[in-house]
């Protein structure tokens, strides 16, 4: 009871920095962790025990979230910019481990602890600044997914590695055995928890009878029990099924959540300076390598310039499973407190900075580094046209409209496909960020007879205004504080909110179900 | 991290646990009854199971975990409506039933100790398994239900004093005299009174501001929660009391705040899975010899608390003028014994007060009343028929029969996420005369709406049942939260309640309409010709 009262109320206390800096609470419940080792309080099978417990729920809901739906149309993006991430952190990892002087499997294990992005972090982040449905925020969830997968697969294999080929092809063969277990299972599971929808209780039981059932069945194939949890997730990562185990799940998953990186935290050893500045080091690889890396791919996937950069500066830490990795490390004497120790380092270090770095303002000052190829089809109109700013798909019919009553019109947009479309309809248009000064610059904004801006963000919105004083700009928002700050700034507010309201009660007077039967 | 036992015996634990209530559920027997004879299988039958100190830590956190559930759904107003009925049929049925009971016991040829613990520990009814069957059953608002709850409440507090009596006992470690009671009972009470003073500061002053800042935070402020009721276990151990006890009264200090029921929905699957592993472990415990050796005893109980409680609460609360079918409906609910039973003579066996057969014979006897309770509340419509066609409820005569039951919302349209669109589709639906349910995750935004609200997040199945969606006419989610609007469109279509979702992106459309959605607002799209005419404002045709 002390123990997990102490480890509560260090959780506690990490929630509360973490809400009164406005971040993501992982690695302040690390740090809490940290700073509660030396009380000794903290007996070390309960330690253990709840890192177990913790690490199948935090793998498990990883599981369920593997839904490959949830990245849309940007399954190919995500796939490369992943990929690239993944092994060319790797390869960075592995030569900066073995310049710092680790041998090769303590590099090993260095190099696959920083391959993996923290989707803890990143989602929360991304959910926080309402960026989750975005284009570039699909890439970051895909990036994030398959790195889980591959880091998960891949403790096996490394765990194997010392043991020669043979073991290794049995790692395989187990992954493989379970993986095919996983899918057999998953056909009378989905519908059976769909089934039970709504009863808690049978819902809850069957469903952690499953998870540990399955850890169970990996520590029979001698896999490790991480494999295990997080395959059984993903047996329920399908929709509907997913969101009816997620909500069910949801408290449970916070506790242990909670409970398992606080008890992790109290794992780490005070370092020496010459481990801190090993850590130091291979965070810098991680802050400097991942962010340009991550910007060009994704560019080339067809992000847009900026949005592909804060996909590279959001992407820029290590993961939880990286921590997942190290124990896996310790636990099978591959490595020793010293190289766990620097994991975790660099773990808090990145997952620290990640707030800060994933600003806007850097973002934007890296666009101001970034050579834009402009690809100007036709000249943008010198003076009283009509501006759209970030028109995108929905606004092709608005388009259509104004170019058939003879108006001069000029689109700012950073989808490729628009852009490519635009340019077949010889439609003045510039690829790039519709808030960027230099891009506004370009189509005239100053001259234009009004500007239509459907730019999400109030940040980019008032710059626009700050930047184009004296010409009429609309500006489509959602919510109603919004539309009040953009009215104060000069600005005419659309609330699409209310048009869609509107729209609605239409429909629901037309033909709802108030309207059908008059009885 | 390799290590395999925990695991195992979860694992083993919460399969045989799954298993049988899968059984149970279509034979409609409570699943503490599952749990246990889980246990009982697992147990002193197979042996699979070795109790690990990190598995009886769970048990306890789970038994913890319930009295926090407890407290936390008990809010002053909810004592207010019970009212008076409640209390004094509460009280003088616990009285009697532990009168009669100790008399039966030695009658039996126990010694008096064993006898009055069995009479007290099977004086309670099980708040657990009443509470989840009038869930199930939709009955929690009834005049019985309410009733019923309301004298489980004044059970829970007995036990709350009775537990803690015993701790303080136990700590002592002496024999039982009469001084030893007085000290106990003013050391208890002592301790009680600092634990509550110490409770009502926490409820006044330090947390409803506290609580509210922390309130955009939903993990945040579970995990506060959690540790404001661990901290009153500690602090309740500090001053001699039980860690249930702690564990009622900081519920019982959150329990008046707004965010109450969606910390009572956050905790409850906490208790399940906590609780099942302590039911199955009581059954791997229980010594299956005594057990034997003490059936005809049990049987004997059984029939004496199946007899008695039902006979003395309908009798109590028809005094109170509430007529038969009530009084007898709240008696009957409440004919069985109680986890709480299990909880006690455990607790008193661990300080050596009573023996092991004397568990056994609780936990026999307790489950066997629980079992056979089930299933006359089952047939609780039949017998209520045979019973008044003998003439036999004729001294329930009171007047008060059921009534309107509360305000059940039907008809109704539930409006989810008030962001400006969902204030809008508010203000639209009142416009139109309808009934209407706003809710949402932040009770800020439900401050200062015209209508019904309710605190809650709609991925729990508990807020919708809540929000009465299976009866609502429409489900409107302004939401702009992707798998929270899926969710929502796959169970209401589920339900063949029709259901209209913001479709924020028009990316998100096909699924929402392979779903099921009734119509979809596309509010993108919708803004366009809003734009259009702001243009056409400036001379530009559009």
């Amino acid at each position: 009871m002390h123990g997990i009262a102490l480890l509560l109320a260090a959780a506690a206390a990490a929630y509360g920095l973490a809400r009164a800096m406005d971040i993501p609470p992982v690695p302040l419940l690390l740090a809490a962790g940290v700073l509660l080792a030396p009380t000794g309080l903290l007996p070390a099978e309960f330690l253990q025990d709840s890192l177990i417990l913790g690490v199948s729920f935090l793998l498990f809901q990883g599981g369920i979230e593997l839904n490959p739906a949830r990245v849309r149309g940007q399954r190919g993006a995500a796939l490369r910019v992943g990929l690239v991430q993944f092994i060319a952190l790797a390869a960075l990892g592995l030569i900066a481990a073995v310049l710092l002087g680790f041998d090769l499997l303590s590099a090993g294990y260095l190099a696959l602890a920083l391959t993996a992005s923290s989707t803890l972090v990143t989602v929360r982040l991304l959910q926080r600044r309402r960026q989750m449905f975005e284009p570039f925020g699909r890439v970051v969830v895909g990036v994030l997914l398959l790195q889980d997968l591959l880091v998960i697969l891949l403790i096996p294999l490394m765990t194997r590695l010392p043991l020669g080929p043979l073991a290794v092809g049995q790692g395989v063969l187990a992954v493989g055995a379970l993986g095919i277990l996983m899918w057999i299972s998953s056909r009378w599971l989905t519908p059976a928890v769909l089934a039970m929808d709504g009863d808690e209780e049978p819902l809850l039981l069957v469903v952690l009878a499953f998870l540990f059932g399955f850890m169970l069945l990996a520590g029979w194939l001698d896999l490790p029990l991480v494999v295990g949890a997080f395959l059984a997730g993903v047996a329920l990562s399908t929709f509907p099924a997913s969101g009816v185990v997620r909500s069910q799940l949801a408290s449970i998953g916070d506790f242990f959540t909670a409970v398992f990186f606080t008890a992790l935290g109290a794992l780490i050893a005070v370092p020496e300076p010459g481990v801190i500045l090993e850590a130091l080091a291979l965070a810098a690889v991680v802050v400097v390598a991942t962010p340009p890396l991550v910007a060009f791919v994704a560019e080339r996937a067809g992000l847009g310039a900026k949005p592909a950069i804060e996909a590279g500066l959001l992407l820029a830490q290590t993961s939880e499973l990286s921590l997942v990795v190290g124990l896996y490390g310790v636990a099978e004497g591959q490595i020793d407190g010293e190289v766990f120790t620097v994991i975790a380092i660099v773990t808090l270090i990145t997952m620290f900075l990640t707030p800060t770095l994933s600003h806007e303002r850097l973002a934007w000052r890296l666009l101001r580094l970034h050579p834009v190829p402009s690809r100007v089809t036709q000249p943008p109109p010198v003076r009283d046209h009509v501006l759209l700013l970030g028109s995108g798909s929905t606004g092709m019919p608005l388009l259509e409209t104004i170019l058939t009553s003879g108006q001069e019109v000029a689109v700012v947009d950073d989808d490729p496909a628009v852009i490519a479309r635009l340019g077949e309809l010889e439609i003045p248009c510039v690829r790039g960020e519709a808030a960027d000064l230099e891009v506004l610059d370009r189509v005239n904004a100053r001259s234009a007879r009004v500007i239509s801006s459907t730019i999400r963000r109030p940040e980019d919105n008032r710059r626009l205004l700050d930047y184009v004083r004296g010409v009429p700009v609309i500006v489509r928002v959602f919510d109603e504080e919004d539309a009040d700050w953009i009215r104060e700034s000069g600005g005419t507010p659309v609330l699409y909110s209310e048009a869609a309201a509107e729209r609605f009660f239409q429909w629901y007077d037309r033909s709802g179900p108030g309207s059908a039967a008059p009885g | 991290m390799t290590d395999l036992q925990l695991i195992a015996d979860l694992g083993i634990i919460l399969t045989a646990a799954a298993l049988l209530l899968l059984v149970a559920r279509p034979l409609r027997v409570p699943s503490i009854v599952a749990y246990i004879v889980a246990g009982l299988v697992l147990g002193p039958a197979t042996g699979v199971i070795h109790a690990t100190e990190t598995v009886e830590l769970i048990s306890e956190v789970g038994i913890a975990l319930l009295l926090f559930l407890v407290g936390l759904e008990l809010s002053i107003e909810k004592i207010r409506a019970v009212g008076k009925a409640a209390v004094v049929a509460g009280l003088a049925q616990v009285s009697a039933s532990t009168i009669l009971g100790t008399m039966l016991g030695l009658v039996l040829g126990l010694g008096l100790m064993e006898a009055s613990f069995i009479g007290l520990a099977l004086s309670f009814s099980s708040t657990v398994v009443v509470v989840k069957l009038l869930e199930r059953e939709d009955e929690l608002g009834t005049l019985h239900g309410r009733l019923a709850v309301g004298i489980l409440l004044v059970q829970d507090i007995v036990v709350a004093v009775a537990l803690t009596l015993l701790a303080g006992l136990g700590a002592s470690g002496e024999e039982l005299g009469p001084a030893m009671v007085a000290e106990g009972l003013l050391r208890a009470s002592l301790g009680m009174a600092a634990l509550v003073a110490i409770a009502v500061i926490g409820a006044r002053w330090i947390l409803p501001r506290a609580m509210d800042w922390m309130g955009r935070s939903l993990e945040g402020l579970f995990i506060w929660s959690l540790t404001w009721c661990f901290a009153f276990i500690l602090l309740a151990e500090l001053l001699g009391l039980s860690v249930e006890i702690g564990a009622f009264v900081a519920g019982v200090s959150l329990a008046q705040l707004t965010y109450n029921h969606e910390l009572v929905r956050r905790v409850n699957p906490l208790v399940d899975f906590f609780l099942a592993i302590f039911f199955v472990s009581l059954g791997v415990h229980l010594d299956a010899a005594a057990a034997f050796r003490v059936w005809p005893l049990a049987l004997a109980l059984t029939a004496f608390i199946l007899l008695t409680k039902p006979v003395l609460i309908a009798m109590l609360v028809s005094r109170f003028g509430y007529g038969s079918q009530p009084s007898f409906l709240a008696g009957l609910l409440l004919g069985q014994g109680s986890e709480f039973s299990f909880i006690m003579v455990a607790l008193g066996a661990g300080v050596g007060l009573v023996g092991n057969d004397v568990v056994a014979l609780v936990a026999v006897t307790g489950l066997l009343s629980i079992g056979v309770s089930a299933g006359l509340i089952q047939a609780r419509a039949r017998i209520f028929r045979v019973l008044r066609g003998a003439g036999l409820l004729r001294l329930l005569r009171g007047l008060r029969e059921e009534g309107p039951v509360g305000t059940e919302l039907a008809g109704h349209i539930v409006v989810v996420g008030m962001n400006t669109l969902g204030r809008r589709l508010v203000d639209g639906f009142m416009e139109r005369g309808e009934l209407v349910l706003a809710v949402d995750t932040d009770p800020r935004k439900l401050a200062d709406l015209p209508c019904p609200t309710l605190l809650g997040n709609t991925d729990h199945p508990a807020v919708l049942e809540e929000a009465g969606m299976a009866r609502a006419k429409l489900v409107v989610s302004a939401l702009q939260i992707e798998d929270a609007n899926a969710l929502l469109t796959h169970r209401a279509s589920r339900l063949g309640v029709p259901v209209s979702v913001h479709a924020f992106d028009p990316s998100l459309v096909p699924e929402l309409e392979a779903l099921g959605a009734t119509y979809l607002m596309v509010s993108k799209y919708d803004g366009i010709r809003q734009v259009a005419e702001a243009l056409g404002r400036v001379g530009v045709r559009a």
